[in-house]
């Protein structure tokens, strides 16, 4: 098949089509269905963070619940001190996300693997008890997070959920575009240079802590706005809605999407949202015992993760994309 | 005057539980070149079987060695079921480097729902084997118990007995040979594998003593998603990253060390800085002396 070739115009035309469907999809279904899709939104924005750190960078981060609290957390107290509209506190999510990541980031540069996996696991366990330590974060209560009422020129019957799906999805759809391209560019070459080789990417003129750095500030500020939308559609933000299995989830969907391409990160966004309603309906099954459905959601999201990486570590997308370039090979040898 | 002794007692008693996970991460980090995030539900898996076998025998020691010679078994069925196909699979490719960890990760998750599932999610409890009140000098309660006691010489004890372990018989070569250069050593005519299991069999016993030690000194509370063991690996972690992920007395070492600054955090300024005191320790360690306090081998990054 010839490959269609792929411009930055091509690319954007994509997005704006995939938003167009999305805004004729969001009419067609049901009030449930419409929040799930401002979540699935959030978790695409979430993976994609992880994919391209872990995947384009190299590095591995275990607290990316943590930044996206940082991000959510960002977010409401703009929202609730200076009352600024709700594109503007995504902003300050992000670049106080991203600020926390650079910092942590200059640290990571010089750590690899296991102690860069450590610092984050530490990160992530150890936040929430700071949400207790200064008043301004409201304690275990947390904050309210509005982000209003949808406009009135909207009509009458769009709702709450509807007007969440239409800005986290509007959300997801930037962010990935932008990340394309990003990837496509000088930084994200430097990315990848450095995670095949760093020795060989340092003498190749690549300055290899400055560019780790980089891809985990950038990394972090996507986490952050990925939390400000978990923040709005759930209209809080406290510790326990960031919990240390957040962050284990996330990395679930992003090695389901294939953590060395972008492409599959919606595979591991419907995998996260679909996970809780199997798992409702297993426990259903069960009798609903209290036990069952507490523990069902997080047995089943670990679970996939060990059969993802010892089945198909590079997701299913890769290794399907690869049998299929095996057997190609095959095929003109013969 | 008191209330610094005191503190000094906490600090080294919690030190001493934060030391034995630091050895379970450092012996495992040694034999495989794996930081186990998973240690946390295994030690929390053998604390349940150390559980059942008080209610059953009505005896904490008899319960604290077989929950460790449990833990034991679970390190070696994890290394040579999982870890052995993981390292197999997952060889080669983008994702090889994270592969163990985020493997590991995935077995915390898996152990600790797959208990919740099978017991239930609210506390059980384990009663402090000896008093647990402190002694008494010239009027003066000390944060020094029997208990306190206990845990402190079962970490001393089982330092000793790996130290020798390590240094003084055949075992303790192989597992450094096998350690420093699989390669070799497989050349050598040690198998290497079965070496490598054993250092994970050490460290789920190492582990599940941390656990049923640091369970009835602390609340005595134990629940599938307890925070305790989240916080108890994390701090094991720092422990050991201070001691330089290599050595035993370094995990040691820096297990008392995190306590001490913990218990004077806690002390003298507020618990809710202890967590915030124990990251900001770990960052500057790296960044300042990323070969741990003992440093022995200079060249290697972090």
């Amino acid at each position: 098949m010839h490959k269609l070739k792929s411009t930055n115009l091509t690319r954007f035309l994509f997005f704006v089509l995939l938003g167009v469907a999305l805004f004729f999809l969001g009419n067609r279904v049901d009030e449930l269905r419409v929040y799930q899709g401002a979540t699935l939104s959030m978790y695409v924005i979430a993976i994609a963070s992880i994919i391209l750190l872990t995947g384009y960078s190299g590095q591995v981060s275990l607290g990316h619940g943590a930044l996206m609290a940082i991000g959510g957390y960002a977010a409401a107290i703009t929202r609730e001190h200076l009352g600024w509209p709700i594109w503007i506190c995504f902003a300050v999510a992000v670049l106080v996300a991203a600020l926390a990541g650079s910092v942590l980031g200059t640290a990571a540069a010089r750590l690899s693997g296991p102690y860069l996996a450590g610092t984050t696991l530490a990160l992530a366990v150890g936040l929430p008890s700071i949400a207790n330590q200064f008043s301004i974060l409201g304690g275990e209560q947390g904050l309210l997070f509005d982000v209003g009422a949808p406009p009135a020129s909207m009509g009458a019957d769009f709702t709450q959920y509807k007007w969440y799906f239409w800005i986290a999805a509007l959300t997801a759809l930037i962010v990935m575009w932008w990340l394309q391209n990003i990837l496509r560019s000088r930084y994200g070459r430097t990315w990848r240079a450095v995670r095949g080789n760093e020795v060989a990417a340092e003498l190749a003129g690549i300055h290899v802590g400055k560019s780790k750095t980089l891809a985990f500030t950038v990394s972090s500020g996507v986490a952050g706005l990925a939390g400000a939308v978990l923040a709005m559609t759930i209209s809080t933000v406290s510790p326990s809605a960031f919990p240390l299995s957040l962050s284990f989830s996330l990395l679930t969907g992003a090695v389901l999407a294939g953590v060395s391409t972008l492409s599959g990160v919606i595979i591991g966004a419907l995998t996260l949202v679909a996970t809780p309603e199997i798992a409702d309906a297993i426990s259903r099954r069960l009798g609903s015992s209290e036990n069952v459905t507490t523990n069902l959601p997080g047995l089943l999201v670990s679970a996939l993760l060990i059969i993802v990486v010892l089945l198909v570590p590079n997701g299913p997308l890769e290794q399907l994309r690869s049998a299929r370039a095996r057997k190609a090979r095959e095929a003109t040898h013969q | 005057m008191y209330q610094f002794i005191n503190t000094i007692f906490i600090g080294i008693t919690s030190g001493a539980i934060y030391s034995l996970m630091a050895i379970a991460l450092v012996l495992v980090w040694r034999s495989t070149r794996v930081v186990n995030f998973a240690q946390a539900g295994m030690a929390l898996l053998s604390t349940y079987i150390g559980y059942e076998f008080i209610q059953r025998f009505h005896s904490f020691w008899l319960a604290l060695f077989l929950a460790m010679v449990a833990g034991a078994g679970i390190g070696a069925l994890v290394d040579s079921i999982f870890m052995r196909t993981l390292f197999r699979r997952v060889a080669h490719g983008p994702i090889a480097g994270v592969a163990p960890i985020i493997a590991t990760l995935g077995l915390l998750g898996l152990i600790r729902a797959s208990l919740g599932l099978a017991v239930g999610n609210s506390d059980v409890s384990i009663r402090p084997p000896v008093s647990n009140v402190g002694y008494t000098i010239s009027g003066h309660t000390l944060a020094f118990s029997p208990l306190k006691l206990v845990i402190v010489s079962a970490a001393v004890f089982l330092m000793i007995a790996l130290s020798i372990l390590f240094s003084k018989t055949n075992i303790g070569l192989s597992l450094r040979a096998s350690a420093f250069s699989p390669e070799i050593a497989r050349l050598a005519g040690v198998r290497v594998d079965r070496v490598r299991t054993l250092g994970w069999a050490i460290a789920g016993a190492a582990g599940a003593a941390a656990g049923m030690l640091q369970t009835p000194s602390g609340t005595g509370a134990l629940s599938p998603d307890s925070l305790d063991f989240s916080l108890l690996l994390v701090f094991g972690f720092i422990a050991a990253v201070i001691g330089g992920l290599e050595s035993l007395i370094g995990a040691v070492l820096g297990g008392v060390l995190l306590g001490l600054v913990l218990a004077f955090v806690l002390t003298y300024m507020s618990g809710s800085l202890v967590f915030i005191t124990a990251f900001v320790l770990l960052i500057i360690v790296l960044l300042v002396r990323p070969q741990g306090i003992i440093g022995m081998n200079r060249g290697r990054r972090a």
